[in-house]
């Protein structure tokens, strides 16, 4: 039997793209090798936000109750429960499985059970059988790099963190990604001491160095030590009887690998050309270097985020299709679950400075925004940068609680190419958050009304 | 407090115009009036005058450059008016008349939110999301704003973003492909030797308006023409007569001034030539007021100014009103609204040459009379034979409205009127 389509991988990148070619009529087959849903629904994004919503309630019944008019809270009688909180988490995985499992059935997708082997451009092996299909997508996604290491229960990759344990007080995070500031700050919000181990020397590659300064001077208040050019690949003779040493001594019990991620290439008989880092190099359309055969999400490197993986799937599926759109990762928001939440879109302040644009950077505060002083946030903006020549909005970045749900209001803008003078057109609700855009607007188009 | 003057509706269905020259510079102070810009519009040269008092802050658009109606021309920093009262302000005049200013009669100025709060962001203004709502192309504001800058028709531009709206890369993609096309590049001959042997020019806004009507008159109406010649000595004779008269009174006294007001006259008693045909209802308009546009020749091209209620009007002051087109039509000022409601038309070609002609209807007018070249003539006066002043006459008319019986008839009534001068005064 010949499939249109077959997905390597159920992560956010091929479940969405399985269901999308089976809503467009594709004969579409989608194989897993572990557990539906992927690092993102079960490992992931999920199970961390869960955690980390529990962390944030925990310290803020500890540290605002009684500011917030609430008597009785003992902050020392109050403790974290780690697994309870994780029970909590499974539910939620529970539930949005099952759901994924629900629309990949309901939209005749063929769901195969087993690990694939890619034979040629045009079948694969898997439980011993031969699948023939036009088309072929590889959403394999990654793991965490490598650390060598014998002390048991010592290292943890993110995949294997999010379960019933003990969480012991002095914690090693390593990475430069949002992931490793997201777990250092949760850790922290539940009373643990933390270490921030980067590789390199800045944290979040991608972002703003806006958005960088603000998180660190963060993790500075919160009492988060954060080192950099310490790249961690080995235990061994580096860590001894919970001291890591990492140009000081540490006090570690426990390591949270969070480094950027590597790709899992799947087994195949065909080679594919890899980037310098070992990701699936692809074109514009996703195609690697073997036609009709696709890559998509983490493996291709150009992101780890689950919504472009999903993005880079579906438009994969409308090339097949012969739909065509044209993808510009530029336009999808990176979100970025530290504390409080960072989030952007569209190109950052050097990269503006790089293209040659005339820009201006308009800013508005959070302290100055009513409904954030009300719940008592105080901390963060929103940037518009804008060229000057027609308005367009070039680049946004926000600190904010929900600074990752706000972003969204930016890509809409950016996906319609809208200019500052729509931003600043579009009425705002009072008291809400989302003011700071408008009033940034205006501050682009002129100035600020309340600043 | 900035105000911002949009290209505004100057009637007659236009929706661009060409930007010929600009009459003032950036910086400049400028009072109600003045002229702003020279811009070619399908059917005039016209100046814009200035909507308000101030100084020309920003200006779109360069000599060359298409501008839609409701886009945005200068922006011009208010004086002695701030804040919240230049807004009222703007708000309320919504049209302004220009008497005397300029020779546009009436600016309606597009869209009444032509206010920005002062900004140094002025080029994109706030106009990019506030084009003419009919026929609005789908296209992102950044792709408005370029397309403007760039002098792109947004409407020639193929949109590749979702449901075919124009993204920003259409209008960079377009505006390269425009750039790069020479202008022959349909033929298969050496663009060399092209350039030596021919010489190739854009048309103007008036020279496409004007092949336009004449393809949609010649494919519309159903064009018959009658030949016939007039002689005229009597109103030769009354013409010599009042000449100095009229000089005295500051005009001057030409045969076309009594052609029409004969045709006009005419035209009241033959209504089928004063009317148009309503295909598309199945209906004819017949129009009780007669109103002669006048054929002239310009160095653009031809125009058709309107002498308004001629039937009404004495030979003097259809003589004033011609003197006035002629100035007009020599300095290049004729306006829209000079070129309006016209229900007849007569040419006049005979002071450069030639006695007959098959005129072209000025669709979707019912007639057009022809005057050729006057000459002395052997005619024959009571069985002798006399020198005679002919006028020839050609009579252009839509043979789907007027017979060819009426026709005769209407053109016997006009002939008489002429070679009787002195019944034009008995009507």
């Amino acid at each position: 039997m010949m499939y249109d389509l077959i997905i390597i991988g159920s992560g956010p990148a091929g479940y969405v793209s399985a269901i999308r070619a089976g809503q467009l009529g594709l004969k579409t087959a989608i194989v897993e090798k572990n557990v539906i849903g992927g690092m993102c629904l079960n490992w992931g994004c999920i199970p961390s936000k869960a955690i980390m919503e529990s962390a944030k309630l925990f310290d803020r019944i500890g540290s605002d109750s009684a500011r917030f008019g609430i008597d009785g809270i003992d902050k020392k009688a109050i403790s974290f429960n780690w697994n309870k909180a994780i029970k909590r988490s499974d539910g939620i995985v529970k539930k949005l499985t099952t759901g994924v499992g629900f629309l990949l059935k309901k939209n005749g997708i063929e769901v195969i059970e087993g690990e694939a082997q890619i034979l040629t451009a045009n079948s694969i092996s898997v439980n011993n059988r031969t699948l023939e299909a036009r088309n072929i997508m590889i959403a394999t996604g990654s793991k965490s790099p490598e650390i060598q290491n014998e002390f048991e229960g010592l290292v943890i990759e993110p995949k294997n963190l999010f379960v019933e344990r003990e969480i012991p007080d002095n914690i090693v995070v390593t990475g430069e990604t949002p992931v490793a500031v997201e777990l250092a700050q949760a850790f922290n919000l539940i009373g643990k001491k933390v270490t921030v181990l980067v590789p390199g020397d800045r944290l979040f590659p991608f972002a703003d160095d806006y958005l960088v300064n603000q998180i660190m001077a963060k993790l500075k208040k919160d009492r988060v030590k954060v080192i950099f050019n310490q790249p961690l690949t080995n235990t061994q003779g580096v860590w001894e009887n919970g001291i890591l040493k990492a140009g000081e001594d540490i006090a570690c019990d426990m390591i949270v690998n969070a480094a950027r991620r590597k790709a899992i290439l799947p087994t195949s008989e065909i080679k594919f050309d890899l980037t310098a880092d070992g990701y699936i190099s692809v074109d514009e359309n996703m195609q690697t270097s073997i036609p009709n055969v696709f890559a998509v999400g983490d493996v291709n490197g150009l992101s780890y985020y689950a919504h472009i993986g999903s993005a880079e799937g579906m438009h994969v599926v409308n090339f097949i299709k012969g739909i065509k759109q044209k993808l510009n990762l530029k336009k999808y928001p990176m979100n970025m679950y530290t504390v409080p939440e960072a989030a952007q879109i569209g190109l950052t302040e050097k990269e503006i400075i790089a293209a040659g644009y005339d820009y201006k950077v308009s800013e508005f505060p959070m302290s100055a925004n009513g409904k954030a002083l009300t719940e008592g946030n105080l901390d963060g903006a929103v940037r518009i940068l804008s060229d000057k020549k027609y308005g367009e909005v070039l680049g946004v970045q926000i600190i904010a609680p929900n600074a990752t749900d706000m972003i969204s209001e930016a890509a809409a803008y950016m996906e319609m190419e809208a200019t500052v003078y729509d931003i600043a057109q579009t009425v705002h609700a009072h008291p809400t958050v989302s003011e700071v855009f408008m009033e940034a607007g205006f501050e682009a188009v002129d100035r600020a009304i309340h600043k | 407090m900035r105000y911002i003057f949009k290209f505004p509706d100057i009637g007659e269905g236009l929706d661009e115009g060409i930007i010929v020259e600009w009459k003032v510079k950036k910086g400049q102070e400028v009072k109600v009036g003045d002229s702003l810009v020279t811009m070619e519009t399908d059917k005039v040269v016209t100046d814009i005058p200035a909507p308000r008092n101030g100084v020309i802050a920003e200006m779109f658009g360069k000599v060359g450059e298409t501008i839609h109606v409701g886009e945005a021309l200068v922006e011009i920093e208010m004086e002695g008016i701030a804040g919240e009262a230049a807004v009222a302000e703007a708000n309320k005049i919504e049209a302004v008349e220009e008497e005397g200013a300029g020779v546009v009669g009436t600016l309606e100025v597009a869209g009444n939110s032509a206010v920005l709060s002062a900004s140094t962001e002025g080029t994109a203004s706030n106009n990019s999301t506030d084009l003419p709502s009919d026929r609005k192309a789908l296209a992102t504001p950044v792709a408005r704003a370029m397309a403007k800058d760039m002098g792109v028709d947004i409407h020639k531009v193929k949109g590749t973003g979702p449901g075919g709206r124009v993204m920003k890369d259409d209008i960079i993609a377009f505006a390269q492909n425009k750039g790069s096309k020479p202008t022959t590049s349909s033929r298969s001959t050496s663009l060399a030797m092209d350039e030596i042997l021919t010489e190739v020019v854009p048309l103007t806004q008036i020279r496409k308006t004007i092949a336009k009507n004449m393809i949609t008159s010649k494919h519309n109406a159903a064009h018959m023409t009658i030949f016939d010649e007039v002689e005229i000595s009597k109103l030769d004779q009354v013409r010599k007569n009042y000449k100095d008269n009229f000089a005295a009174r500051g005009s001057k006294l030409t045969y076309l001034a009594f052609v029409i007001k004969a045709t006009a006259l005419a035209l009241k008693k033959f209504k089928a030539l004063n009317s148009e045909m309503d295909m598309e209802n199945s209906q004819m308009i017949y129009k009780k007021y007669y109103n002669i546009g006048i054929a002239v020749d310009t160095e653009k091209g031809l125009v058709v100014p309107v002498i308004r209620n001629a039937d009404k009007l004495s030979i003097f002051d259809i003589s004033v009103k011609i003197a006035e087109y002629s100035e007009k039509a020599r300095t290049g000022t004729i306006s829209l609204e000079d070129m309006r409601d016209g229900t007849f038309t007569i040419t006049s070609y005979g002071n450069i040459g030639g006695k007959f002609a098959v005129p072209v209807i000025n669709y979707p007018q019912a007639g057009i009379l022809g005057i050729g070249r006057i000459s002395k003539q052997p005619v024959v006066m009571n069985d002798q034979l006399a020198v005679g002043t002919v006028l020839p006459i050609s009579l252009s008319v839509d043979h789907r409205i007027a017979d060819g019986g009426e026709t005769a008839r209407f053109l016997n009534q006009v002939m008489s009127y002429l070679a009787d001068p002195v019944s034009l005064l008995m009507e």
